[in-house]
């Protein structure tokens, strides 16, 4: 992923910081990429179609659900790196960034609000997460999270005997059962594409209003500072 | 508690032949999961059991259990062994009424404490004092403590006494609780849940307590294993079904005439542990599965809630109605806030840059 847009600039040059550290590109696409099998064989396991032809030649159910259990390791293993990444990662990658919990972060978070409100004109500059988005994450973390919950709930009835996955039968009855896990488990995903989509349109319109090549940054890693003088222009 | 030989005698009182008896210790092996090669062991075993105590109460129930295991089409050994012989005291098949009953009731419970097995069917009401269920003068909260709580161990027979069961679903009118949820400090608690439990399962417990001297493992909601260890889903003869993703779209359809799965009628099994497809119901006769109705998930806990609408995979969203479409509200939640977060952006990133022209500067982001 250290593409030739990396190397654009020389890394020193003015303007360009190194944000997203690889670990953090390499997790963040393929969480993208596993949930997106997630979500299809997910929809089907909820709400198949019937399959013509003799049952002998068919195993549609079989191969979704398979497909789902291998794209749920990816996503598992992914998110748990990227959550271990918060506390070893550079400052960027840290938790405390999802929160605006110090002074700056909030001021950020003040301003980046009042922009969103249309009470000022200019986006403020932050070098690296937009303190209001980080609390979109706190949500997109939080969801995957309940997935990874429900669907280990859910895998551990399933999972043979002998298997490890068993012990995540403790998470069945704290879930309220099987039933309700399969429903939380069904419902997060409409919760989670709800807040991809957002996360989305908010970095394209970002990337848009600021040019700062935000889109471009959690391929490359590096983003540009483009208004150093945000806080001289602060007229909001 | 020392009565050797009695199994005998009333085997023969009956006329119960041996082949007849040996063929019930093969049935009750299986259900166990013991090898074949046990059954002539357990046969022995059965034989040389003591005569253990029973004493059968009921709460808030419809008398399901009762009937059920009443009802049994050939009801020899198993009826012996828990109608004819063990029961000290049961309210639907007793001959003995009123005053004489529960004087027998609280002798059994006196000679025998911490012997006896106490079988509860039925919820117990805790609201208005107990008085939703009273018995001789007693709410069912008093008797379910003195009785299970002096009990050698207590099978909650059914899934009122194992989790409430119906007269617990919402709103829960009485305050109706469990018999574990029940009687503080209960000891060897054991759930048999199912509405109603199968007389198999029953019979197969009390066998396995009788031979083993103890009582089997359980799972995380007390559940014999031996019973309760697979899901529905795993055992069931439309799986093949499942997996080819072939499956009953309408009641009475093409599919449904060819026995196919039931999953998309709301078929429950998959959620759902017990045994039915195994030992199957009134005598091995069939089981809701097999003449294509889907399983409702009744061995489950608080089924009534969980588990409805019964007809449907799963349930609607609050606020949206029961019946409303999961996916159709995440649709139209996921397009709404999508379509918000559009507009407001286009709107955002225009009205930036015309107040960026009118101030005549460059548009935001570039420098000034
Ligand atoms: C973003 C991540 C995920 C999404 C969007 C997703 C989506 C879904 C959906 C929609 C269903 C069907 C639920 C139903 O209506 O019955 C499902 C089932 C399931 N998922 Fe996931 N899932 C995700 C992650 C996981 C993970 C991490 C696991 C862990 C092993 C998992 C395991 C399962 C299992 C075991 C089932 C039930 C299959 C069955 O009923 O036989 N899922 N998933
Ligand atoms: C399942 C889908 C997605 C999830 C769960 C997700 C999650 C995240 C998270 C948690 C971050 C913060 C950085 C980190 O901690 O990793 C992030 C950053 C980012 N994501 Fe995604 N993302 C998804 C899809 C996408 C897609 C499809 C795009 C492409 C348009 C995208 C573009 C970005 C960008 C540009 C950033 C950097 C934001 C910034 O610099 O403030 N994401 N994403
Ligand atoms: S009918 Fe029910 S239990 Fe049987 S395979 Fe289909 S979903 Fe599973
Ligand atoms: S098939 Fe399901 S609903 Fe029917 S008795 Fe068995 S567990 Fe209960």
């Amino acid at each position: 992923m250290n593409d030739a847009s990396a190397r654009r600039l020389p890394e020193s040059a003015p303007g360009r910081v190194y944000v997203w550290e690889l670990p953090v590109r390499v997790t963040h696409w393929a969480i993208f990429l596993s949930v997106v099998v997630l979500c299809v064989t997910g929809t089907y396991i909820g709400r198949p179609f019937s399959a013509g032809g003799a049952t002998t030649d068919r195993f549609v159910m079989g191969i979704m659900k398979v497909v789902h259990f291998y794209a749920a390791i990816v996503f598992d293993v992914a998110l748990a790196a990227r959550i271990g990444w918060m506390f070893f990662g550079n400052r960027y990658a840290c938790w405390d960034q999802f929160i605006p919990l110090t002074r700056e972060r909030w001021r950020g978070f003040v301003k980046t609000t009042k922009f969103y409100c249309f009470l000022r004109h200019s986006f403020p500059e932050t070098i690296g997460l937009n303190p209001m988005l980080g609390l979109l994450f706190v949500g997109i973390f939080a969801l995957e999270l309940l997935m990874a919950a429900t669907g280990f709930a859910l895998y551990s009835v399933l999972a043979p005997i002998g298997s490890p996955m068993r012990v995540f039968r403790f998470l069945v009855p704290i879930l309220g059962g099987l039933q309700d896990a399969r429903w939380t488990h069904h419902v997060g995903m409409w919760l989670l594409i709800t807040l991809v989509l957002a996360h989305i349109i908010a970095v394209v319109v970002i990337s848009v209003a600021q040019r700062s090549d935000m889109i471009g940054s959690i391929f490359s890693g590096y983003k540009l500072i483009v208004d150093r003088q945000d806080g001289e222009r602060d007229n909001g | 508690m020392t009565e050797q030989g009695w199994l005998e005698r009333e085997l023969k009182a009956h006329g119960v032949s041996r082949r007849e008896f040996v063929k019930f210790c093969a049935t009750m092996a299986a259900i166990l999961a013991l090898p074949q090669t046990v059954a002539e062991n357990l046969a022995e075993a059965i034989e040389k059991a003591d005569k253990p105590t029973l004493i059968w109460l009921e709460f808030q129930d419809c008398a399901g259990n009762t009937e059920s295991f009443l009802r049994a089409s050939r009801p020899t050994v198993a009826e012996i062994i828990l109608e004819k012989v063990s029961l000290d005291y049961h309210e639907t098949v007793m001959a003995a009424a009123g005053h004489q009953a529960e004087a027998a009731l609280s002798k059994t419970v006196k000679d025998y404490a911490g012997k006896y097995i106490a079988m509860v069917e039925g919820s117990i009401p805790t609201g208005a004092d107990g008085a939703y269920c009273t018995i001789g003068g007693k709410s069912a909260l008093q008797i379910a403590r003195e009785v299970c709580g002096a009990a050698a161990a207590t099978v909650a027979v059914g899934t009122c006494a194992a989790f409430g069961g119906i007269p617990a679903a919402r709103p829960n009118p009485t305050g109706a609780v469990a018999v574990g949820d029940a009687v503080p400090g209960i000891k060897n608690l054991i759930n048999l849940s199912a509405c109603p439990a199968n007389a198999e399962n029953i019979t197969a417990l009390l066998v396995y307590y009788l031979t083993m001297k103890q009582w089997p493992p359980l799972d995380q909601y007390r559940r014999p294993l031996f019973a309760y260890g697979k899901l529905i889903h795993d055992n069931c003869e439309r799986r093949a079904y499942f997996d080819a993703g072939q499956y009953v779209e309408a009641w009475g359809d093409e599919a449904h005439r060819h026995g196919r799965c039931l999953y998309k009628l709301g078929c429950k099994g998959p959620v759902t542990f017990q045994n039915c497809p195994v030992i199957q119901w009134n005598q091995g006769t069939n089981w809701p599965i097999g003449c294509g109705h889907p399983c409702l998930g009744c061995a489950e806990p608080n089924f009534w809630d969980r588990m409805t609408p019964f007809y449907r995979h799963l349930e609607g969203v609050p606020g949206f109605g029961l019946g409303s479409n999961v996916d159709r509200v995440g649709i139209g939640l996921a397009a709404g806030v999508a379509g918000a977060f559009a507009i407001h952006g286009v709107a955002r990133v225009v009205s930036a840059r015309r107040a960026a022209r009118a101030d005549g500067e460059k548009p935001e982001g570039e420098s000034q």
